[in-house]
């Protein structure tokens, strides 16, 4: 079982991530779940999403995780929310910044001894740059995908693609973009 | 003629788009409806399939619940197949015509996605309104996971149509847990669905212009009792239709459903009864505890909330030495409303096992695996001990002083 | 006047007077079909041609629950149809807007219809329900000034 904790501000777009991994996973022939923990959300309130992913059909219905990965795709969440709870010795972080991996972890003082599990990519960036809005969902799929090591990239570009084939093909393009420039950008 | 959706063998949807899509398939003629959260997406979905093209059928917009049902009980009677959907308050506001709809015998679908009543207002899953629906005369199928939510739904119309039930179906799942949860999911294809539901049959339909009906009669106490006492029988009686419906969707899909679903109750000598997503939550729990404890543990969940499988649950815990009922409902002074019908049913068994009873997850408290193997071990205790070593109603996943009610005078 | 517009189904059953069958016999939904057979385009025929079912009022009679009765003068009504239009219990009589008479099958003796007649003297009066039609017809009072 690989479960993931997703910190995201409503509106950002990780339920529509979380569901997106879920659809490529589910091509895999693995079970998936997508969840998420609204609050009464405001767009801009901090929320958070979760994916389980497993050989066998998941039948966990419990909220409480113990992450494999955190996936932060708001810069200030890093800092104000509780980002290492209920962690792992093994837990991997990927969190989207503008800073440098160095200067990040010195301002938060939960992740200095986790350094060679945190990574850095600045979703909110390549998002502006490629889709033109500041939706950091896309981006950290791809840097997911290069964290994880769970699907090459060429194989997971081409299951998004379906996943969003109802889109029109210059959103669909500039997501491709987006993954591949995360992918690519994570360290 | 619809168009056919183009649907892959594995979909990943959550309940509330699992039902939606079931109603689609089903041709639904006829929705009116008053969204309200979680089951939102429900009715708008089948809202965007009728714009679509996908269905050929009505959305009505109403202007509250009981509006909403009032609507579905006019197009029922008038001859069409109709469904909605609600939950929480919702669901209260529609209480009344709920009675109307089944003692009229209208096979409308009501798709409830369970939410905790207020005050104080709270949008997550409990059972609250499952619960206040358990006397309204209608069938109620609970479904723990999003594939169960499409596959009940579908199951729904079969059951309520047929010509010896005619009776109002709800199809549960839980707020959030399961309405907003996508999991894997596989679909059967629209032809195939619906042929499985197949043609809408009416009965004394409104709109038969060559045999005019008055629906709705008043009837005091010279017919009153008759009349509910049918309607009772026709619920009691539907049981059979369940099962055989059941074993019809069992042959199309290969998944397997019963009006009791026992899981690992072969040699199981403690026993959970739960409804909704935690069954799921508890097998887990009963796998982990088999193996790591040896506890003999199993879980048993009513899919079939009313008619209440009286016999089945009764044959599900004859052998046990505990059972505990989890209640997700606030039992406003009583114990909960699971307790009593399990209790109630092995009353009458030889081997009366001690029964106890939890409250739990109300407004959405999550439940954990943790703390279901926690209460299995507590259950276990009693089984060792021979009585009941706590107090027989005791709260799961509440803060402040140890809460708890009754002490067993069976020492 | 009694028996205008009637078939043989009119009125035959007192209220209360129905087989109170058991629970297996009633019907379900408590659904109940006014008329008997094929009842297309019943609409356009008129109450007498009409096949109405036992369970239909018009089959039914309250004509025991009356202690004064309407009676009607054909001589001074003007046709104005008020009576028909405020009878709570449709027990006016009339065809091609012409005032037939009075159903005493369904009239329970509200009077309403003789509160709301126009002429001078009114065309509808209220008397004992014994009283014969014709003695209460002779005993009509005259146009007041």
């Amino acid at each position: 079982m690989v479960e993931i904790r997703w910190h995201s501000r409503a509106g950002q777009g990780a339920v529509t991530g979380a569901k997106g991994l879920g659809d490529v996973v589910s091509t895999t022939g693995k079970q998936v779940q997508a969840f998420a923990l609204y609050g009464s959300a405001k767009r801009g309130a901090a929320m958070r999403a979760y994916n389980r992913i497993d050989d066998e059909q998941i039948i966990n219905h419990e909220k409480f995780m113990r992450p494999d990965y955190v996936l932060v795709i708001d810069p200030a969440l890093a800092y104000t929310d509780d980002i290492t709870a209920n962690d792992k010795s093994t837990t991997k972080y990927i969190i989207t910044s503008h800073k440098a991996k160095d200067e990040l972890i010195s301002e938060i003082p939960t992740l200095q001894d986790k350094s060679d599990r945190v990574f850095v990519v600045d979703c909110i960036d390549i998002s502006l740059k490629t889709i033109g809005r500041a939706i950091p969902n896309s981006p950290m799929l791809g840097a997911f995908v290069k964290i994880s090591g769970m699907f090459e990239l060429d194989y997971f570009l081409d299951r998004m693609k379906k996943v969003l084939s109802k889109f029109p093909q210059k959103i669909i393009d500039s997501n491709m973009d987006a993954i591949t420039t995360a992918y690519n950008e994570v360290k | 003629m619809a168009e056919k959706y183009d649907l892959q063998e594995v979909e990943v949807w959550d309940g509330n788009y699992a039902a939606a899509h079931a109603l689609r398939q089903a041709q639904v003629d006829v929705v009116a409806a008053y969204p309200i959260t979680p089951s939102t997406p429900i009715v708008e979905n089948y809202g965007l399939f009728v714009a679509n093209g996908y269905v050929d059928g009505e959305f009505v917009m109403v202007e509250s619940e009981h509006a909403a049902m009032s609507g579905c009980v006019g197009a029922a009677a008038a001859g069409g197949r109709v469904a909605t959907a609600t939950s929480s308050q919702g669901f209260a506001l529609m209480a009344e015509v709920l009675y109307q709809a089944s003692g009229m015998r209208l096979p409308i679908v009501l798709t409830v996605v369970n939410r905790a009543l207020a005050s104080p207002l709270n949008v997550r899953g409990d059972h609250s309104d499952m619960y206040l629906g358990r006397d309204s005369g209608w069938i109620q199928l609970d479904a723990f996971n999003a594939q169960e939510a499409y596959d009940m739904t579908l199951c729904a119309f079969k059951i309520g149509e047929d010509a010896s039930v005619r009776l109002p179906v709800m199809v549960h799942q839980d707020g959030f847990i399961t309405s907003h949860t996508a999991q894997n999911t596989n679909p059967l294809q629209d032809e195939e669905a619906y042929a499985f539901v197949g043609e809408y049959q009416t009965y004394q339909e409104m709109l038969d212009f060559s045999k005019p009906v008055t629906y709705g009669a008043q009837t005091e106490e010279d017919w009153h009792f008759e009349h509910k006492a049918k309607q009772h029988k026709a619920l009691m009686d539907s049981r059979a239709i369940i099962d055989d419906v059941f074993e019809a969707f069992e042959k199309k899909t290969g998944r397997e459903y019963k009006r009791v679903e026992s899981y690992m109750m072969e040699d199981a000598e403690v026993a959970i009864v739960a409804l909704g997503a935690t069954v799921e939550t508890c097998r887990l729990a009963a796998q982990q505890l088999r193996a790591e404890e040896g506890i003999k543990v199993g879980v048993v969940a009513p899919r079939c909330f009313r008619p209440f499988p009286f016999d089945k649950v009764r044959e599900a815990l004859s052998d046990v030495k505990t059972v505990c009922c989890m209640d997700r409902s606030s039992p406003g002074g009583a114990m909960g409303a699971l307790f009593n019908e399990v209790s109630a049913a092995l009353y009458s068994t030889k081997n009366r096992p001690l029964v106890t009873n939890y409250i739990y997850g109300l407004g959405g408290r999550d439940f954990s695996v943790e703390e279901a193997k926690r209460i299995m071990r507590e259950q276990k205790a009693h089984a060792d001990a021979g009585y009941i070593t706590t107090a027989i109603q005791q709260f799961s996943g509440l803060r402040g002083p140890k809460l708890g009610f009754f002490e067993t005078n069976r020492r | 006047m009694k028996g205008v517009c009637a078939t043989e189904k009119r009125g035959t059953k007192e209220i209360g007077s129905e087989e109170l069958v058991g629970w297996d016999a009633v019907t379900q939904g408590v659904v109940i079909n006014s008329f008997e057979g094929n009842a297309t385009n019943v609409a356009s025929l008129k109450q007498e041609e009409r096949n109405y079912s036992d369970f239909s009022s018009y089959t039914a009679t309250v004509a025991s629950w009356r202690v004064v009765k309407p009676v009607y003068n054909r001589d001074i009504c003007i046709d104005c149809q008020n009576c028909w239009v405020w009878c709570p219990d449709t027990s006016i009589i009339s065809r091609d807007k012409q005032m037939l008479g009075i159903d005493y099958d369904h009239c329970k003796g509200c009077s309403v219809c003789v509160e709301v007649c126009p002429t001078n003297p009114k065309s509808l009066l209220m008397f004992a329900e014994h009283e014969e039609i014709e003695k209460a017809l002779e005993s009509w009072p005259t146009k007041e000034k």
